[in-house]
């Protein structure tokens, strides 16, 4: 084994997730080569240092309403999306009965009516678009959780 | 303990609340620290915990059950934090023209605060993303390799390498202190 090598497993060697093969060959190695010696015991030194900081807990109280947060958070995640089905269907029967009415009223010429007709339906398909590639997107989206 | 994740993601899948609170109760410390790890201080590491699993509900339909639970909930956590920090940089960026801020990597957060501990902190604070979430994983989880591997979705041979380049990083921020 050489100075490379022992680079490639000198962690591995460390945190003892080496076979007794590879690690009786590291050892050997290190008995004889000053420089990775050196940096073996500088790579011990930090793993020591490192070991020794811990995190401050939580208090209890925190950790008690942990679930209540979450909890809370979904609930009004529910709560919003019923809200906005709601309001869909309140404004798709808004907007039925608008051109229901409007298309019925024989005072409106023919000629605004077809203009009416064709800018709504340019619209419709326009949202349709939109929606079916927004979720074509979240169905491929791999990053989808990342926001840019 | 996988067999009983799965049973407990079925669960959650036919929208059993139990179930996702067990689950919860389960992984909000390794949650939390881990978000800790990342973001350095308290308020947001609570936060961004939390938000990892309103996220994993919402979307746990699809979850895959061929892959273990934790990796899956890393990702998005990881993600989370990612953007966070990211958020954070363009904020402070736009303030004070400095990059990232290291006075939100509190001290307060630390358990023994000796010289030490309050310097290899602000280091940590300082390493790349991914030399920083191996470190803390490695570190301060004590996951092992294969563990490690799993949760980042790396092969073991770069689990050895890069674990090799940030504490070669973190030796050298480190040197007064270690020599």
């Amino acid at each position: 084994m050489d100075c490379q090598d022992v680079k490639t497993y000198l962690m591995a060697y460390i945190d003892g997730e080496i076979d007794s093969q590879k690690k009786s060959e590291i050892e050997k190695h290190l008995s004889g080569c000053e420089k990775c010696i050196k940096e073996y015991r500088s790579f011990l030194k930090l793993k020591e240092v490192t070991e020794k900081m811990k995190f401050t807990d939580l208090s209890d109280e925190l950790w008690a309403g942990y679930w209540k947060g979450i909890y809370r958070r979904v609930e009004r995640s529910a709560g919003w999306i019923f809200l906005s089905i709601g309001a869909i269907i309140l404004l798709a029967f808004g907007v039925f009965q608008f051109f229901k009415e409007f298309f019925t009223d024989p005072s409106v010429s023919l000629i605004v009516k077809m203009g009416v007709g064709a800018f709504s339906l340019g619209i419709i398909i326009l949202l349709v678009s939109i929606i079916r590639e927004r979720l074509f997107l979240f169905r491929t989206e791999r990053y989808r959780e990342v926001e840019r | 303990m996988m067999d009983e994740d799965k049973e407990l993601i079925f669960q959650c899948q036919r929208g059993k609340m139990k179930a996702f609170k067990t689950l919860v109760e389960k992984y909000k410390k390794p949650a939390f620290f881990v978000a800790l790890g990342l973001v350095g201080n308290r308020e947001d590491a609570y936060d961004l915990s939390q938000e990892a699993f309103v996220r994993v509900f919402r979307s746990i339909k699809r979850y895959n059950p061929e892959h273990k639970f934790f990796t899956w909930f890393y990702t998005i956590l990881s993600n989370l934090c990612k953007n966070h920090l990211k958020r954070r940089g363009v904020q402070k960026s736009h303030l004070e023209n400095i990059d990232l801020a290291q006075d939100v990597y509190s001290p307060d957060v630390i358990l023994e605060k000796n010289e030490i501990n309050l310097r290899l902190w602000e280091e940590i604070s300082k390493l790349p993303y991914e030399f920083k979430e191996i470190i803390l994983l490695k570190h301060f989880h004590e996951f092992s390799y294969r563990k490690i591997s799993e949760t980042l979705n790396i092969p073991l041979g770069s689990v050895m390498s890069r674990l090799y380049y940030a504490r070669k990083k973190l030796k050298e921020n480190l040197k007064d202190i270690l020599d």
